[in-house]
């Protein structure tokens, strides 16, 4: 049961969302999307109060997070009711430091997550402006703040520096769903720049006097507003080591790494010097060894004997560890004659290739925006001659750079077949600049399916078949993967809502399933997603894309699917190689279209080539034609979905215009009362004898007040009226849907019998 | 026409033509005329092949084709000797040859006359087809230099000096090739040079160089030229500038002015280092300070200041051209920016930032460096970028045929490019920005003309083999800083020197070469070691300038003085440049500018790029750069009308004279007594208290009783404000005000 807030909150998204000028035709119907949250994270074992800021949020009833060791409730006023927006979090002592995902339930489902962070030092926020030397706000060292960045200017911060006394100050943004690029100067007591960082928002500063010293933050373009937080760390740190980081989101490439079974750590460490053949570290392999890119144009070396047809894989983490870098390894064969060295290349190693090929600048419509490769190395070699061998490592970005941070780890193994996994929500082609599909929650209306791509990363020349599945969804919910046939890299996950579902709500788990030397291998399949909501991409900016946390689903009862469409029977549709099949499909209309039909493409490894097909606007069923022939399918079993875009009329929450009349008229009536009694006790107290003209005139000049605020109060319904109004307008939007799974088995083709009739007994 | 004809007209020609041609050198008697060592030297000579004749770019002139002035002799002997079936030239009867009768133009000839039927080179060239037109041969001796007498000379004003130039060949033996030579004088208005190589003094004194070109070959002859004025009472030396430009001024005889004073040395230094006008609370500091040193201890502070890393990023910016072309490119701009005022603020060795720019690999975002490959994306766009910028080289020329006033050849050209080729890039998610690395491969480029493989060699260097797997940019950046490397530390010096001066003492400040001597040969190699020897830190090299006397000198010319432009005898004055002028008059005025996207109030010399020109004309007309070339010489300083104008009338300037809460205003409410807030203003706008007689005109043209348009009086403190506006308005527009000095 899902308790109803105040509509005063989504009216005023809404009337934000429907004034915003300039935005191209909408893609996907609204989804539920937590934007802000002030603060934006909190100290382990404290209770913290959060503000919310979204879009389509209405009925707002539950904040959650990924981890079970923070909780939230609603804050409460003074009546006992829900104050918009805000709830109380309790952040356990022992909860996980780092970033984790916050969700919010409302009346459209589930919304799209933001990183809530914890940490381990005391938190303040910024609330007053302090956008000069003369207002800077004192922040106490080992604290963090919690601020927004403001536009067109430089947030002052102030700290008591110690002489000799190392601090770090560390500006957290990109990493936790920010859109801020920041940069942090530590300044003298009068504002004069002494150090800056632009390029990772991190100080290591030593004050070399006593005093108050300033942190000038800004956006590296002078950008602000709500949606560029941040999260100021300073603190004092001992030692000479790396200055400690907030945590950050994964990147989505960072899904392929560690490979499974490699332990935590690396085995060996690299030795310096190395950088020459001379130099060269000797090992043996397989080995797992971790090393940094360190100084400048480092090389490391490493030695090693091998055998003729021996292959050993070879498998570089840096990038994927969150790092600037992009690792290099060259093999060569080591020949001597004499004293003369001669070196012959066996295996250049580079990036891991993006399994798909990724669009190529974020707008066009060759490919997803998201690229699931890497920099990082994973490739083969192949020992042709027993001999010695030498494997050097760089970093292609580290010729002139000078940051010991920068580490990798090195593993050589013999081949351990394997595959990791990662989805996002299809792009599609899109006619305009919204990319909204690509950051949108699982909030499913009823009848309403949802399409993922699914892309592996391959190990070790693990080659075949990948089924792939979910468990654990919310009841009402059923998900089918199309699988990644073998020696391809895609498949699909279609996620679908039973029609006139009620509400549910669940954390799923996404996996891939194959067959590895004999056995069963089980591994999960992370979930990708943009951070934001783009309207506009020709003139936003994209927006990074992160791995999330987890999978969660919810169905709502407050809309159903625009267009449904199922098969007519829920079975496995069988045929045979080379015939035609036919299946009749169900189409449930909840919206009006603009066009005459939808045209449906199909999903499915071996079916993108079904002839695409028509299904006439409002028309109840429809037949979808499968050549087998042409396709040549194979026997086997296929599961294969339809889908499509179309314009929808859509009218987002005509409901609301319903409770809003009421709401005026409730407000009407008491403006009315309240306007008649102020004018009673006005003629009262005009009459009323001296004694009594005190008190008289005091009940007048009260229910006065109450009549002005009644009358605002009206003026208020009036507006939430009018935006209520406004929202539910007819407006065209495109929408992407797919049909339910089908399942297909395709039989072999029956061999005519050309053995001669028995003879007639 | 008829042979008879021509022969008439040639003759008739002959006789009103004046050419340089009346004399030659001829080959050795007896000996063939050889097209390489005789014949080419006549043409270029006589200007055949120029870039404006029969060397023009594509297909020469009207058909005929030479090599731009001979470089290429075996292309120019195929041209002339073979083209259109040797049609150019007809052994049998030499004068007929239409090679002949059009140099002679003795048939219509677009270049007129270009040799004298009289002259030596004519009877060479007749000579030469007759004989059966030699190429030469193989064992022919080759030009290997050229030497001119006298090397240096000290020529009073207005005096001359005839040249003699010697070629040497390869077998030792010379050859006096002084009216083959070409001559050319660095500064004009200081000497002129005839064909003949006779060179002449103008009546300005210093130092000029005359270059000598022949067949590919260069040599200079430098003269000094005396004033010959007694010199006494030179300021004492701070330190080897002190002594290298005084002993200069003594040798040619120029007085040099006192040093000035400490009002304008902080304004002036100030806006040197710092771009802005000294506050009015620094400016009474320093005044006031009775510390012997307080000179030393601005050029500190001003170095230690941010206002430093804002005015040099603004310098360097603009040459590493950080231009807006697209919106997008507004966060690679700003982290471009950023990355080089940083440097500067942190004061990272300029070797060190050379070599991370032109090394720079990953994404702008993580290393904003990667910028400049944004917009500089070719290799050859790269090194003749790096060529100008970091060496004061310009290569240009040598891509497509040897550098005419240079040693640099196409060899030179390509394999300093062969260093850029194994740039590697990998599309990033913003349209137009890539990431860069190290490609492995072996580098090397093609050289166009002779589509053979040049691999890297610096200039003047072997041939380097850089193994596969190294990035060839750092070992660039291994020989640019070397401290013995003979061009990046001279380079910077004398950017940065001319930054001081105005002129460097290598004009342009980015055409380093042999041809192009400095004024102050002695001074320039100082000023490099101890640059290096600074371990390449920017801010000795303006430490060092700044402290000197030299720097101090007043700008008032004594009587002796004024006519010296090159010697730094006296400072030489100039006009603010746009950003500083524009924050000078908000300083005065009490007025912000508001640029978009930056926080109101940011000042000019901290635009992080050229787009904020088109929203603001003042910077436009004062001449700001747009960011698209690595030459200085893109910023414009020299006067215009439209200044003026602009200064007098444009609205924009107005709103600062008027603008509430302005420093009009503030004084007109102010209580402190009328005189000291002349002084206060005064102290601003020039750094000095106001004379008497200015405080006088000053004070009453403030408080003048103004009117209104129907003639009567308007209220006091309107009146004293519109005075105080109109005082304001006439000090921005003094000389005073407009010029550093």
């Amino acid at each position: 049961m899902i308790p109803k807030i105040s509509l005063l909150l989504s009216l005023a998204v809404l009337s934000l969302r429907l004034t915003a000028p300039g935005i191209a035709q909408q893609v996907c119907l609204p989804s539920p999307r937590l934007l802000t949250m002030m603060p934006m994270g909190g100290q382990a074992g404290t209770n913290v109060e959060v503000t919310i800021s979204g879009e389509y949020l209405e009925d707002v009833s539950e904040l959650s997070f990924s981890s079970p060791k923070i909780t939230a409730k609603p804050v409460l006023g003074p009546d006992g009711k829900m104050v918009e927006n805000k709830f109380l979090i309790t952040i356990a002592p022992d909860a996980p430091i780092g970033v984790h995902d916050a969700r919010v339930m409302s009346r459209m489902g589930i919304s799209s997550a933001r990183v809530f962070s914890i940490g381990s030092l005391p938190e303040i926020t910024r609330i007053k402006p302090n956008t000069s030397l003369e207002t800077a706000l004192a922040l106490p060292v080992n604290s963090v703040c919690n601020g927004v960045m403001t536009n067109r200017a430089v947030d002052y911060y102030s700290f008591q520096g110690i002489n000799g006394k190392r601090i770090a100050v560390d500006c957290a943004a990109l990493g936790i769903d920010s859109k801020l690029n920041p940069v942090v100067i530590i300044a003298d007591a009068k504002g004069r720049d002494l150090l800056v960082n632009r390029t990772g928002g991190a100080l290591d500063f030593t004050p070399t006097a006593d005093g108050t010293y300033l942190i000038k933050l800004q956006s590296l373009t002078f950008q602000g507003g709500p949606q560029q937080f941040y999260r100021l760390a300073l603190q004092e740190i001992s030692g000479s080591g790396p200055i400690p980081r907030q945590a950050s989101t994964a990147k989505v490439s960072s899904f392929s790494w560690p490979p499974v079974g490699a332990p935590a750590g690396p085995v060996l460490a690299e030795t310096e010097p190395n950088n020459l053949p001379a130099q060269a570290q000797k090992i043996t392999l397989p080995c797992d060894i971790g090393g940094n890119f360190f100084p400048a144009a480092d090389v490391d070396t490493f030695e090693f004997s091998a055998r003729k047809d021996e292959v050993w894989w070879v498998e570089v983490g840096s990038e994927r560890l969150g790092l600037p870098t992009d690792p290099f390894v060259l093999v060569q064969r080591v020949t001597k004659e004499g004293e003369k060295e001669t070196l012959t290349d066996v295996a250049e190693l580079y990036d891991i290739p993006s399994p798909m090929k990724v669009t190529i600048n974020g707008y066009s419509y060759d490919g997803p925006p998201y690229n699931a490769g890497s920099p990082d190395v994973l490739g083969k070699v192949e020992i042709k001659e027993d001999g010695v061998y030498r494997l050097e490592v760089r970093d292609l970005f580290g010729g002139t750079r000078n940051d010991p941070g920068n580490h990798y780890r090195l593993i050589v193994r013999q081949a351990a077949p394997d595959f990791s996994l990662v989805a996002w929500a299809v792009h599609m082609e899109l006619r305009n600049g919204d990319r909204s599909a690509l950051s949108k929650p699982i909030a499913l209306r009823g009848g309403a399916g949802m399409a993922f791509e699914v892309v592996v990363v391959r190990r070790d020349g693990f080659d075949d078949d990948i089924e792939l599945g979910m468990e654990d969804l919310p009841a009402g919910v059923s998900a089918r993967g199309l699988k990644i046939p073998a020696g391809k890299v895609q498949g699909m996950m279609i996620i679908s809502a039973a029609q006139n579902a009620p509400r549910s709500f669940g954390i799923a788990k996404m996996f891939g399933r194959a067959q590895i030397n004999g056995a069963s291998v089980t591994r999960p399949c992370r979930l990708a997603s943009m951070e934001w909501p783009v309207k506009d991409a020709s003139t936003e900016k994209i927006p990074s894309p992160r791995l999330v946390a987890d999978v969660p689903i919810s169905i709502t009862d407050a809309e159903q699917a625009s267009v449904s469409i199922v098969a007519a029977e829920n079975k496995v549709w069988e045929s045979k190689v080379g015939e035609t099949l036919k299946i009749p499909l169900k189409v449930t209309w909840n919206s009006e279209f603009t066009g005459s039909s939808l045209k449906m493409k199909t999903y499915g490894a071996g079916f993108e080539a079904v002839k695409e097909f028509d299904i006439p606007l409002n028309a109840p069923a429809a037949e979808a034609v499968i050549d087998l022939a042409a396709l040549k399918t194979p026997p086997g079993e296929f599961s294969i979905a339809f889908y499509g875009t179309a314009v929808v009329n859509y009218r987002y929450n005509p409901a609301s215009i319903k409770v809003a009349e009421e709401s005026q008229k409730k407000a009407m009536d008491d403006a009315t009362a309240q306007t008649a009694e102020a004018q009673r006790l006005a003629n009262e107290a005009a009459a009323a004898p001296p004694e009594k003209k005190a008190d008289a005139d005091n009940a007048a000049k009260l229910a006065l007040e109450k009549q002005k605020q009644a009358e605002a109060a009206l003026a208020e319904a009036g507006k939430r009226l009018k935006s209520a109004t406004d929202a539910a307008a007819p407006v065209d939007m495109t929408e992407i849907f797919v049909s339910e799974p089908i399942r297909l088995a395709i039989k072999a083709a029956e061999v005519a019998n050309t053995t001669p009739p028995a003879p007639a007994k | 026409m008829s042979i008879q004809m021509r022969r008439a007209l040639s003759t008739a020609v002959c006789g009103v033509a004046f050419l340089w041609a009346s004399a030659g050198q001829a080959a050795e008697p007896g000996s063939p005329v050889s097209f390489v060592n005789d014949i080419s030297p006549i043409l270029t000579k006589a200007g055949c092949n120029s870039g404006s004749c029969h060397a023009k770019a594509g297909s020469g002139q009207r058909g005929f084709k030479l090599s731009l002035l001979g470089f290429e002799p075996q292309e120019d002997y195929e041209h002339i000797v073979k083209e259109g079936r040797g049609r150019r030239v007809f052994p049998a009867a030499p004068e007929e040859s239409l090679l002949v009768l059009k140099a002679a133009n003795t048939v219509p000839h677009g270049g007129g006359m270009r040799l004298d039927p009289q002259s030596e080179g004519y009877r060479q060239l007749v000579r030469w087809i007759a004989e059966g037109m030699a190429f030469g041969k193989d064992s022919d001796p080759k030009l290997t230099s050229i030497d001119v007498e006298p090397k240096r000379m000290t020529l009073p004003v207005h005096s001359s000096q005839q040249l003699k130039v010697t070629a040497h060949y390869s077998d030792n033996s010379t050859r006096d090739v002084t009216p083959l030579a070409l001559y050319e004088p660095n500064d004009k208005s200081m000497a002129e040079t005839d064909e003949a190589g006779l060179v002449r003094t103008l009546d300005i004194p210093g130092n000029v160089a005359v270059m000598v070109r022949y067949q590919g070959k260069v040599s200079v002859s430098s003269a000094s030229i005396p004033l010959g004025a007694t010199v006494e009472n030179l300021p004492p030396s701070k330190n080897f500038i002190d002594d290298l430009i005084f002993a200069n001024l003594k040798r040619i005889g120029v007085p040099p002015s006192p040093v000035c004073d400490d009002s304008t040395f902080l304004r002036r230094v100030s806006l040197d280092i710092a771009g802005r006008l000294p506050t009015l609370e620094e400016t009474k500091a320093f005044l006031a300070s009775p510390s012997p040193d307080k000179r030393d201890q601005a050029i500190e502070s001003l170095l230690s200041s941010s206002d430093y890393a804002d005015f040099f990023a603004n310098k360097w910016t603009a040459i590493l051209k950080n231009k807006r072309d697209e919106a997008s490119d507004i966060t690679a701009n700003f982290a471009f920016h950023s990355w080089v005022r940083d440097s500067l603020l942190a004061n990272k060795p300029y070797d060190e930032m050379v070599r991370q720019l032109l090394a720079a690999t990953g994404t702008i975002v993580d290393n904003p460096a990667v910028a400049w490959y944004k917009r500089v994306k070719e290799p050859n766009q790269q090194m003749e970028d790096v060529a100008q910028l970091f060496l004061g080289v310009r290569m240009q020329c040598a891509q497509c045929h040897h550098h005419p006033f240079e040693r640099w050849s196409q060899w030179d050209y390509y394999s300093l490019t062969a260093f850029f080729t194994q740039v590697g890039r990998k599309p990033t998610s913003t349209a137009g920005e890539d990431l860069i690395f190290h490609k492995r491969g072996i580098a090397q480029t093609e050289n166009k003309k002779t589509r053979l493989p040049v691999k890297p060699a610096a200039l003047g260097t072997p041939t380097l083999e850089i193994p596969p797997d190294d990035d060839p940019r750092l070992r660039l950046a291994d020989w640019m800083s070397d401290k013995t490397n003979p061009f990046l530390a001279k380079s910077l010096v004398n950017r940065y020197w001319k930054h001081f001066f105005k002129r460097g003492l290598i004009e342009p400040e980015d055409d380093i070469r042999d041809t192009n001597p400095p004024t102050n040969p002695e001074l320039l190699d100082a000023l490099a070691r101890d640059f290096t020897e600074h371990n390449f830190d920017l801010k000795s090299v303006i430490r060092v300038i700044t402290q000197s006397h030299t720097y101090q000198l007043s700008a008032m010319p004594n009587e002796h003085n004024a006519v010296d432009r090159q010697n730094f005898s006296h400072y030489y004055p100039r006009r603010m440049q746009a950003e500083v002028l524009l924050d000078a008059v908000n300083q005065l005025t009490g007025a912000s500018s508001d640029f978009g996207d930056l926080p109101p109030g940011t000042r000019a010399i901290s635009l992080p790029d050229n787009s904020y020109n088109r929203s603001s004309p003042f910077l436009k007309v004062f001449g700001r750069p747009e960011s698209s070339s690595v030459c200085e010489c893109e910023r414009v300083q020299a006067s215009s009308l439209a200044q003026s104008l602009h200064l007098m009338n444009a609205a924009d300037v107005k709103a600062k004279l008027t603008m509430g809460n302005g420093v009009a205003e503030s004084l007109t409410k102010s209580e402190l007594p009328e005189p000291e807030k002349l002084q206060q203003l005064y102290l601003t706008a020039f750094s000095r208290a106001p004379t008497a007689e200015e405080l006088q005109v000053a004070g009453d043209s403030v408080l003048k009783v103004r009117t209104n348009a129907q003639g009567q009086p308007l209220d006091p403190q309107q009146s004293k404000r519109m005075g105080y506006e109109d005082l304001l308005w006439a000090l921005i527009n003094t000389k005073e005000f407009l010029f550093n000095h």
